[in-house]
């Protein structure tokens, strides 16, 4: 047939074409921050390349396949109303053979690739340098980040180093999640009870998007997260960075915020994982934390949430939602239901359910955090590290503030735990210190047993005579 | 030997006129009917929760529901459009066409057929009252464990999904059994199997499938059902339970669920096609093979649906290698129905160009699929909108195109009236077209980044435009349903009547009046052939080839029912009286917990009604005959 009669106006045919339209109008930007193409390291560019092969050798069966169907419509249908019998063929065994075989060897060229990568594919490759490990943990819905060993704990913003493997080792407190970042990798869901492992290397610098993408619940849309990939030098020095005190606050709001923040919010949100201790203890603060959520979700007012050490470098705020500044802040903290629906901080703070939260607090809590940054490296040598000149009382109220203050207050409220105060008259020494260092043999009736053990390991022998001091004095 | 006497309570139904006639009616059209009208009413139900859901996501950052009411809404749309319209609507078909396509005067239970029916309306009602009671499900509809627990999803919804589903997987396995049954034992004398038209081969596979799937779902419902009415852990890490455990349950019951899906479709398709190609179907034998096969392979491919949950590369390699067989047989069905058009005489009406739609779409659908067959590739796509695109080609291009491809065939068959020829064409390219939009751009949207199962979406990723174009395409879809309405009350009331045989068809169900008498065949026809009834009609065209003498074929003579009178099994109303006790008593399990008014005592009363109502039913059914004397 001819180009002309096909193109003749009023053939319906045309229309066979529209479907297509959506493939021209929807480029695909490869620029786009979570495009799956585009990618910045090895393991998102060979997912990446595999897709480019099996998607040619698709176009190629989708124009032959197709083609021989619109072809063989065009052809072939009834001109008029001819009710003439066509010849009548039941089939031909040669080439239904032909059609049999051609896939399978269609599907073979696929199939050894894919098997080769899927093995290639499996953790970090032993002989590229050391492979930094860092522990991940989803919740509904924000991630708790940890560089294990490097007494280093953040939330939602993963600094990793440009150039070297980085192996995810992923958990989760609650549901299933997993953990995507297109541009470095494919996902990986993370199981509850389970630990899963991925590996992946970012080969530039970049802030790459993540998002959860198993679907957890209420606010599954809004679980997303960045990777930071920066050069190894930038990186040593964040990790530095998030073992230093932070800066001395300086606006009025800040100072006032803090207290703000200590009252209101200090129970689930750590700002100290810059100290040793505190950031050992964080992930069985959190799971504390957890546990008493779990144990009376009904009227619960604490739960595990993200630490917010150094939180005013942060470049994002609400688990990757927003670029973080003073307003995205302020509009946060004044209703997070409203940014993020679902989110658990408006159920359960007590300012949320008291309604007592001012415009003033929420400027000063908004300031206070932005304020949270690290001093620089050469101010750490002047600060005091231990601080011989300061007394047990001092060193035992340090240590608490790192380790023992998200479940414990020093009034008589209680968070997870029993409150502290008059706690001298409630047993001797012997008392308090296999309670800190037993926990399990002196449980306070009505408090589950949720304190973890090993707090005889976190603290030296001396820390826990400081601690008993400090605690006695309350 | 004297009959034990049961209290009757009801009089047995003799009125063939009314509503209580219906309700007690054990005839395969009429419950064909009932499944049709009650999945085309899910459809749009279904299709409405789409459209919402497309409105939402039509610009980012929208907030015209909440997130709490889209996850109601994605996981009621898929839970419907699978177990109360694909699943029903092919039932529809087997109910109307399977005795009729093998000869027969009606299924081999009647009255199992009608409990099917009326036990997948009460679980479709009670699934849908969530809406009105507390909260419709809110999981998925593949309702990921631990979520689905009584921590993460309290209230009713999801227990209303859980017990719904068992509900409704009672109804599929009466009706499996039953077709089963059916097609191996009732077909007319002379049809051997594969003498048997593609559409009965494909429900005969996909009634295999079905008894086979749904223990494995019920086990795991049950087990849901458990963890949250009585708190035991079967899916709860945190008392040793495992969540990935539901996976493989749901999976291994859900990848054959999506031959159940589109076997039906594919079966109408290899009706359609020589009808209107005026050809016989290219290579029966391996159409027919194929399809067992898909059936068969169906079930060692479960865990391509979980190649992201970190099963280890042995586990992702061997279930990448059996999915990308499976697309084999898939291929090969596609190519043998090119080759039924090929050299053909197409007639282009509305059924055609539905079954030519079907394997254009469906080619699409099939060639995205390889690319997630591969667990490297499919680490990017997984829950992302290219599996939405992916699984909406092989569904809705698949299975829905296919569905009203049999609509429009078998129509003037059904009702005795043809559905018009121009707004069906219009209806058509509308559907084609308005699909393509919606789910085209879905492909671009996954590669680029963009998760499934997202209340909203942030600015600036690029998704804007993809998303603005598929809320488009879902109001021209929408629209090409209303076409199709309003194309089928103006056949019903117009006079115009159709003939017995207006397609110049192959099948047996052509020779006989339309609408059907309530017998079927006057006389039980005698099979000769594969296409029976185009050989008698076209005797000069039956060659050695296929096995029968090439003489002139005439219908035998001899009543092979015996020359009496026709015995067809009567009314009953006792199908839908156990349906109704045991859909209560199922209920019932929402009230296990509540204390009697008064009392502190836990007392399951709803579902104590429940068990009295289905034994009454169960009774009763047991005591009557299956045809009262003088009854016809």
């Amino acid at each position: 047939m001819n180009l002309r009669r096909l193109l003749r106006p009023g053939r319906s045919r045309l229309l066979l074409l529209i479907p297509f339209v959506p493939a021209l109008l929807v480029a695909c930007n490869k620029e786009d921050a979570q495009s799956t193409f585009g990618t910045s390291g090895p393991i998102a560019d060979t997912q990446a390349d595999l897709f480019i092969f099996i998607f040619w050798i698709a176009v190629v069966v989708f124009f032959l396949v197709e083609g021989a169907l619109i072809y063989s419509i065009l052809k072939f249908r009834r001109r008029g109303s001819d009710d003439s019998i066509p010849a009548q063929t039941h089939g031909n065994n040669k080439l239904e053979v032909i059609w049999t075989i051609i896939p399978v060897l269609i599907l073979i060229a696929i199939a050894i690739p894919t098997v080769k990568v899927i093995y290639d594919q499996d953790g970090p490759p032993s002989d590229q340098g050391p492979v930094l490990e860092i522990n991940v943990r989803a919740h509904q819905w924000w991630w708790e980040i940890e560089y294990p060993g490097q007494d280093v704990v953040t939330a939602n913003e993963i600094q990793i180093p440009v150039g070297q493997w980085v192996n995810f080792v992923m958990n989760s407190d609650d549901v299933i999640h997993s953990f995507w970042v297109p541009k470095l990798a494919g996902k990986l869901d993370i199981i509850p009870g389970d630990v899963r492992e991925l590996a992946m290397k970012a080969d530039e610098p970049g802030f790459y998007f993540g998002q959860c993408a198993e679907f957890c619940g209420e606010a599954h849309a809004k679980m997303r997260f960045r990777v930071n990939a920066v050069p190894p030098a930038e990186f040593n020095e964040w990790m530095d960075s998030m073992r230093r005190p932070p800066v001395e606050l300086v606006s009025d709001d800040a100072k006032a915020g803090q207290t703000t923040f200590a009252a209101n919010c200090s129970s689930c949100h750590a700002t100290n994982t810059w100290q040793g201790p505190a950031a050992r203890n964080e992930r069985t603060r959190l799971a504390g934390l957890r546990s008493a959520f779990l144990d009376n979700q009904e009227d619960a007012t604490v739960i595990a949430a993200p630490n917010l050490t150094h939180f005013g470098t942060r470049q994002t705020l609400g688990a990757g939602l927003i670029d973080l500044d003073m307003d995205s802040l302020m509009e946060w903290i004044a209703d997070p239901d409203d940014v993020k629906e679902g989110n658990r901080m408006k159920d359960l703070a007590a300012p949320y359910r008291n309604d007592s939260l001012s415009s003033d607090d929420v400027r000063q809590l908004a300031a206070y955090l932005l304020e949270l940054k690290p001093v620089d490296a050469d101010a750490v040598v002047d600060a005091p590290s231990g601080g011989s000149e300061r007394t047990a009382v001092e060193r035992g109220a340090a240590a608490f503030a790192g380790s023992c203050s998200g479940c414990h207050s020093t009034g008589s409220n209680p968070i997870v735990g029993p409150g502290l105060a008059g706690l001298s008259t409630r047993g001797d020494d012997a008392y308090i210190k296999e309670s800190i260092v037993n926990p399990g043999a002196v449980v306070v009736e009505g408090f589950p047993n949720a304190m973890p053990p090993g707090f005889d390991s976190t603290f030296s022998a001396e820390q826990i005579d400081d601690l008993i001091a400090y605690l006695k004095s309350l | 030997m004297t009959t034990i006497a049961f209290p009757t309570l009801i009089s047995r139904p003799t009125s063939y006129t009314g509503l209580w006639s219906w309700i007690g009616t054990v005839d395969h059209k009429r419950i064909g009917t009932l499944y049709g009208i009650t999945a085309f009413l899910y459809f749009l139900v279904g299709g409405i929760e789409a459209l919402v859901i497309r409105a939402q996501l039509a610009q980012a950052e929208s907030d015209l529901v909440s997130p709490e009411v889209f996850n109601q809404l994605f996981t009621m749309h898929g839970t419907t459009m699978v177990f109360l319209v694909v699943m029903p609507m092919s039932a529809a078909f087997f109910n109307w066409m399977v005795p009729l396509l093998i000869g027969a005067r009606d299924v081999a239970f009647p009255r199992l057929n009608a409990f099917s029916y009326w036990t997948f309306l009460a679980g479709s009602i009670f699934l849908n009252l969530s809406f009105f009671l507390g909260g419709a499900p809110n999981a998925g509809w593949f309702g990921y464990a631990n979520l689905t627990g009584s921590t993460y999803s309290p209230g009713d919804g999801v227990t209303f999904w859980a017990l719904g589903l068992s509900i409704l997987g009672v109804a599929s396995l009466a009706a499996s059994f039953n077709f089963v049954v059916t097609i191996l034992n009732m077909r007319a004398p002379g049809m051997g199997l594969m003498k048997m038209p593609v559409f009965v081969w494909m429900a005969l596979v996909t009634n295999i499938l079905l008894a086979l799937a749904m223990p494995v779902i019920a086990v795991a419902l049950v087990q849901l059902s458990l963890d949250r009415v009585w708190d035991t852990n079967f899916f709860n890490p945190a008392a040793g339970g495992d969540p990935v455990l539901w996976q493989h349950l749901f999976w291994l019951f859900g990848h054959p669920e999506v031959y159940i899906l589109i076997l039906p479709a594919m079966g109408i398709v290899s009706e359609v096609l020589p009808v209107f190609s005026r050809k016989p179907l290219f290579g029966y034998p391996a159409v027919v093979f194929a399809g067992a096969v898909i059936g068969f392979m169906g079930w060692f491919v479960w865990s391509h649906h979980m190649f992201t949950v970190g099963l280890g590369p042995a586990t992702n390699s061997a279930f990448a290698i059996s999915t990308m067989l499976i697309a084999v047989p898939t291929g090969v069905k596609i190519f043998n129905w090119i080759g039924t058009t090929w050299g053909g005489k197409l007639n282009l009406n509305t059924s055609m160009l539905f079954s030519l739609g079907f394997i254009g779409m469906f080619i699409i659908g099939g060639l995205s699929g390889v690319s997630h067959a591969s667990p490297p590739t499919d680490a990017q796509q997984q829950d992302t909108y290219y599996i939405v695109a992916h699984f909406h080609y092989v569904l809705f291009g698949g299975a829905i195109l296919g569905l009203f491809s049999g609509g429009y065939y078998w129509w003037p068959k059904m009702t005795g009236k043809r559905l018009g020829e121009g707004l069906g064409k219009l209806h058509f390219w509308l559907m084609l077209i308005g699909f393509n939009l919606t789910f085209g751009p879905m492909h671009w949207l996954g590669l680029n980044g963009m998760p499934r199962r997202i209340a909203t979406y942030a600015d600036g990723l690029g998704w804007e435009m993809s998303n603005a174009i598929a809320s488009a395409g879902a109001l021209l879809l929408a629209i090409s349903v209303l076409i199709f309405i309003i194309n089928v009350i103006r056949t019903i009331s117009s006079t115009q009547e159709a003939e017995d045989d207006p397609w110049d068809a192959r099948t047996l169900e052509w020779s006989i009046p339309s609408p059907p008498p309530a017998y079927n065949f006057a006389r039980i026809p005698q099979v000769k052939s594969l296409d029976d009834f185009w050989y008698t009609k076209h005797p000069e065209l039956l060659h050695d080839e296929q096995g029968v003498d090439a003489e002139v074929h005439e219908p035998v003579e001899e009543d092979t029912h015996g020359g009496g009178s026709i015995h067809l099994p009567s009314m009953s109303y006792y199908p839908f009286v156990l349906s109704i006790g045991m859909v209560i008593a199922i209920a019932g399990f929402m009230q296990i917990n509540v204390e009697l008014p008064g009392t502190n005592i836990q007392f399951p009363w709803l579902s104590a009604i429940g068990i009295v109502i289905g034994m009454w039913g169960l009774m009763g059914w047991s005591m009557e005959p299956v045809t009262e004397e003088g009854g016809h």
